[in-house]
């Protein structure tokens, strides 16, 4: 292809987009509120997946004790636990030092815990640790069974509803974004098609002295491109910088939750909804154009 | 004088850089021998609508040598758009051959019909012209858009301006010129790529007696220069005038073809 040509290409969309300037508004917007939800559904599920998957490898078990457990049976409880063949490690954990933990990991808010008063709800508890992850359930039932235990909470509980709510956010947004694909390229195709109407005696003249189809039609292939180049830029750009502002204040006020970091994530993020606005503006236009090249 | 020489110079700068555009000037000798040697060869060619089963041509049979001015008579819906249209491969005969310039049109790939239409320059009753160009832009454009050099664009576009006489009216735009200036401009335009063959319908269809003349005033020159002409018109006048080849076609049959016709048959 020649540079000439080219150049005649990116003058003919440029003067495309700025004559049906409100088209071509709509259709940017279009592509970027779509990629927009796409990348919060994106963000949301990756997030989601990688908190389930850091709890689930976590192999500890906490055996919270009914209060006011006389120490004979605490010990009781400690032995029985140890004795199981599966327990790497039993860590009995006051409930003086569960607050003190607490307080610690709130940080800059612990004053929250001074409505507490004198008070202190939280229970006495067994920090077992198992030597498999595997095993982490079957032990967990056997320590619930013992006497003088209340509850057992283990990682894998949470992380097992935290799988479900992402299997189900992502078969939700996955709906979302076919349904918002289609839409979008209902609107680019729409766009190019007026841009062909527009021209419809300037393609006929192109094919009267002999123009190839692909000259015909790269301009409105790149028109379409070119729309969904910028709602991809557009949403990766708004994205990013509420990504960063929302880790930034998530890191502030919920230091131990685990997401994940933004440097390499969000580069390929922005990748993806740019690549993503360019397939679907190149499909747009080639819907359209099936039409109406067949002179 | 000086007009026609700038035509002949155009002719011959095509012989030079056929090569150039795209293999468009080549010839398929085959192709070309299968043509009888002729520019232009149809042979039986029928042509049926299939939208609604109208025999628009019947066994027409036709050769155009090279050089030749030939006018299309006859009613409307005679058949005289279809052949043009055939030619150009707007639309695809039926049955029969047709070779235009070396190439078999019939059996014509998507992919080739560029390549035919390159060789054919197309000019229409109603101009058009393209109404947000101006008048060199307007010619321009058929050639960027087969890729032309940058720098033969210019060269070129003036050549044919002062071909139909239009030089001083480069920058005007379509509606500031009269009728008869606006097919100048559309001849301009079909020429402006040196086709073999330039085919006009109804070229004078709009025009009063007096442009109508000098139009094909042009026509001549652009014949005498080497161009093959191909005229659908109605026009008794200039076809009596002209006294060039008549194919008279009724009812898609060719009724009458006079080396040196007149409009109606006889004497």
């Amino acid at each position: 292809m020649k540079f000439q040509t080219i150049q005649y290409y990116f003058h003919e969309v440029f003067v495309s987009m700025v004559r049906k300037r409100w088209m071509t508004f709509a259709s940017i917007g279009t592509v970027a509120v779509s990629l927009f939800v796409l990348g919060v559904f994106l963000i949301l599920i990756m997030n989601m997946t990688k908190m389930a998957s850091s709890l689930e490898s976590q192999v500890q078990i906490s055996a919270y004790l009914v209060d006011g457990l006389t120490p004979e049976n605490r010990a009781e409880v400690e032995r029985m636990t140890r004795s199981l063949s599966t327990v790497a490690k039993v860590e009995y954990v006051t409930k003086e030092q569960a607050l003190i933990t607490l307080q610690e990991r709130l940080g800059d808010q612990k004053k929250i815990l001074d409505a507490l008063g004198e008070s202190n709800p939280l229970p006495n508890y067994f920090l077992v640790t198992v030597k498999k992850a595997s095993d982490v359930r079957r032990t967990a039932a056997a320590i619930a069974d013992l006497y003088g235990v209340e509850e057992v909470k283990y990682g894998q509980d949470v992380a097992a509803n935290l799988f479900d709510l992402a299997h189900l956010i992502r078969v939700f947004g996955f709906i979302l974004m076919l349904v918002l694909a289609l839409a979008t390229i209902f609107i680019i195709s729409n766009t190019i098609r007026l841009t062909v109407f527009a021209r419809r005696k300037e393609i006929a003249i192109m094919k009267y002295v002999g123009a190839t189809d692909e000259f015909i039609r790269w301009p409105f292939v790149l028109e379409g491109m070119v729309l969904g180049f910028i709602g991809g830029s557009l949403s990766a750009i708004v994205l990013s910088s509420f990504y960063s502002a929302m880790s930034a204040k998530i890191y502030k006020t919920l230091a131990f939750f685990p997401l994940i970091e933004q440097t390499p994530f969000m580069i390929y993020l922005t990748f993806a909804l740019i690549i993503s606005g360019m397939a679907v503006g190149i499909l747009g236009s080639t819907v359209s154009l099936k039409k109406f090249l067949e002179v | 004088m000086i007009i026609y020489e700038k035509v002949s110079r155009s002719v011959d700068l095509r012989k030079f850089d056929g090569k150039r555009e795209s293999g468009s000037f080549d010839i398929d000798y085959d192709k070309f021998i299968l043509a009888g040697g002729k520019l232009i060869h149809l042979k039986n060619v029928t042509k049926i609508y299939e939208q609604n089963g109208v025999v628009a041509l019947d066994d027409v049979t036709i050769d155009i040598n090279a050089g030749e001015f030939v006018f299309l008579v006859g009613t409307s819906g005679s058949g005289k758009s279809t052949l043009m249209k055939l030619l150009m491969h707007e639309e695809i005969a039926t049955s029969g051959e047709i070779f235009v310039d070396g190439r078999d049109v019939v059996r014509l790939s998507r992919k080739e019909v560029p390549y035919l239409r390159r060789s054919l320059g197309v000019i229409f009753q109603d101009h058009r012209l393209l109404e947000d160009k101006t008048v060199y832009e307007n010619i321009a454009f058929a050639m960027q858009v087969i890729e032309a050099p940058n720098k033969t664009i210019k060269h070129s576009v003036e050549g044919v301006l002062d071909i139909v006489g239009l030089r001083d009216k480069a920058k005007s735009f379509p509606s500031q010129l009269s009728g008869g200036e606006q097919q100048r401009v559309a001849i301009a335009r079909a020429i402006v790529n040196k086709p073999q063959i330039v085919i006009a319908d109804e070229p004078t269809g709009n025009l009063d007696p007096n442009t109508s003349r000098e139009i094909m005033d042009i026509f001549k020159r652009i014949n005498d220069a080497g161009t093959t002409i191909i005229m659908a018109t109605h026009d008794k006048d200039i076809v009596n005038r002209m006294q060039r080849r008549v194919i008279a076609i009724e009812n898609g049959k060719i009724i009458r073809d006079q080396l040196r016709g007149r409009y109606a048959g006889g004497r």
